[in-house]
């Protein structure tokens, strides 16, 4: 059902070269969204690396995470070097939220939120019901985007119509633009919600590879599926974690340098 | 023009293995010959038009040509930021279908008028609109639709002053048609344009308002982005008249008349008759509307005659 799932560890090196590029990326463009991309890298990591198949298809709801889907696209081989040095700049196929018909990996344009869950419903339906390619979908939705009422119309679509060929993933940070989700608009019983919506629903914590094996490698049930990871915003650098500011800030040369100091940290920790 | 329609998207539907009929919970006593027929092919969204038009948007995706279909107000406000970012930024063939333009829906009220809805669309990239003139004019424009392989808006509609007069001519890719010519081309005349549904009101005048006793070229146009160069007749005859009374059943701002005398040549004269909006809101059939706005076959006749006059 899903490819072979490479060593856990290989995919904490693999998240943590990502984080790295993603940085880098980020201070050479002096561009913000760096806590949003941190908090989803991993989910990005563990999609690429262990449960996407060529034939399947990802759509990145959350378009304001699109910097860290670039890296992650290089990561595994499906953006090029060339392409990923122009981000930001003038005349680049790679934007701050993901742009159409730009990049073949990138199949929707995403950037307001809640589009991404009904177009990528739309596609599970057709490859299930209309074009039988035995494909599968997968969404990676912000938990502030499960404000928008059209990602309930397509949850609501999805389950009536029993599209267990199509993975929600919920990158719950809990964090949205300008406040706790918690403080803005309550979500929880978040699980609950996705569950009356006729969602499969597993809750797990969203940098933890072995977490995200566990709940992604399920045989399809009839019903589809829904991750509701729970993440840190800024996850991987304890300065920006769990701060509204870095869904904003961009970085400075001396946060730069502590940034990646950190990154460094962490792997020679892993080297040991 | 919803039967003419349903009959049309059936053949499209039959010829196309990978068209799709998806609608917003309307249709019904119109749609259960697609449902049973295509059923395989047919979605009920429910009453969700953002998901409607982002999930035809996502089957489109993977190569599937859907039609969508609503009532017109539903099919493009509401979800007028799905068309924009996910059918016309991916350019991709989606048919979205307003029953109901302009002051079809009359007494249902002003939440079931569609009097913006070509001007909201109009200005989207890759963007086609489409706006039949009669019921016999829907067919070509599914036809023509159904060739596309970026976005297009069909607008369905009944006029208040339906006629069933036969076209004199029609051409095939601007769906141009002309309803009426000069009788003298060297005596001053006026070009009388109506956008889709709206030249039923001087089809109306050409038959009990006197209007065919006028010298008047009558042209029913059908499609946006025009083709004008295409459009020889009705160039040819603004540059003789230099007169154009234009008749849309929609509002002014944004609306087809708006464009097209951006589109023409300078001209002595261009009147438009439009859509009003009144802030002491009665409610009626389309007719009462129609008077309101004064867009009635006697408005017209009295247009063209001043016209006449000061030519």
């Amino acid at each position: 059902m899903t490819n072979a799932v490479p060593p856990l560890a290989e995919l904490v090196r693999a998240a943590l070269a990502i984080r790295r590029r993603f940085l880098a990326m980020h201070y050479e463009a002096r561009s913000g969204h760096v806590g949003s991309g941190l908090s989803a890298i991993d989910l990005l990591t563990y999609l690429y690396a262990a449960w996407l198949r060529p034939i399947d298809r990802f759509i990145l709801s959350k378009g304001h995470g699109a910097s860290s889907l670039y890296a992650t696209l290089h990561h595994f081989g499906h953006l090029s070097e060339a392409e990923l040095a122009t981000y930001y700049k003038d005349d680049t196929l790679l934007p701050a939220h993901p742009a159409p018909r730009g990049v073949a990996a990138i199949p929707a344009a995403t950037g307001s939120l809640g589009h991404g869950l009904p177009i990528a419903a739309g596609m599970a339906h057709s490859y299930k019901h209309l074009r039988a390619t035995g494909a599968r979908v997968a969404c990676l939705l912000s938990d502030g985007e499960c404000n928008e009422g059209s990602t309930w119309e397509a949850a609501l679509f999805a389950g009536h119509h029993q599209l267990d060929n199509l993975t929600v993933l919920v990158d719950a940070n809990g964090i949205q633009g300008f406040g706790r989700t918690e403080d803005v608009l309550t979500l929880e019983p978040f699980a609950k919600k996705w569950e009356a919506f006729g969602f499969e629903v597993r809750e797990c914590n969203g940098h933890d590879f072995a977490a995200l094996q566990a709940v992604l490698s399920e045989p399809p049930s009839g019903r589809p599926h829904c991750v509701i990871a729970r993440t840190i915003k800024g996850k991987g650098i304890s300065f920006m974690e769990n701060l509204v500011e870095w869904h904003y800030w961009p970085m400075n040369e001396a946060q730069y340098a502590a940034a990646v100091a950190e990154l460094d940290r962490t792997e020679s920790e892993l080297g040991r | 023009m919803r039967v003419d329609f349903v009959k049309a998207v059936e053949t499209a539907l039959a010829r196309d293995p990978d068209a799709l009929f998806i609608t917003g919970d309307l249709g019904f006593n119109a749609l259960e010959g697609i449902v049973a027929k295509y059923g395989n092919r047919f979605i009920n969204a429910g009453v969700a038009e953002q998901n409607m038009i982002g999930l035809a948007a996502g089957t489109a995706l993977t190569g599937m040509r859907p039609w969508v279909y609503s009532i017109a107000p539903f099919a493009t406000y509401r979800c007028l930021e799905q068309i924009r970012n996910d059918v016309c930024l991916h350019q991709l063939p989606v048919r979205i279908v307003g029953n109901g333009g302009g002051y079809t829906y009359g007494i249902m009220g002003s939440t079931h008028h569609a009097l913006e809805d070509l001007a909201v669309l109009k200005v989207l990239p890759n963007m086609q609109l489409f706006f039949p003139c009669a019921n016999d004019h829907v067919a070509a424009a599914v036809s023509l639709m159904s060739e596309l392989d970026g976005p297009s808006y069909l607008r369905l509609s009944v006029s208040a002053y339906n006629t069933e007069r036969a076209a004199l001519s029609e051409h095939p890719v601007t769906l141009t048609r002309t309803y009426a010519e000069r009788a003298d081309r060297s005596r001053p005349g006026v070009t009388v344009i109506g956008a889709g549904h709206g030249v039923q009101v001087a089809l109306r005048a050409l038959a009990a308002h006197g209007l065919d006793a006028e010298n008047v070229d009558v042209f029913g146009i059908a499609r946006f982005p025009f083709r004008l160069s295409d459009d020889s007749g009705l160039l040819a005859s603004v540059l003789e008249t230099k007169n154009v009374v234009f008749v849309e059943e929609h509002y002014a701002a944004g609306g087809m008349g708006e464009s097209m005398k951006l589109a023409l040549p300078p001209l002595s004269a261009f009147t438009l008759m439009s859509a009003s909006y009144s802030p002491h809101q009665r409610y009626g059939s389309a007719a009462f509307h129609m008077k309101q706005s004064q867009l009635t076959p006697e408005a017209l006749v009295s247009h063209v005659q001043a016209r006449l006059r000061a030519s």
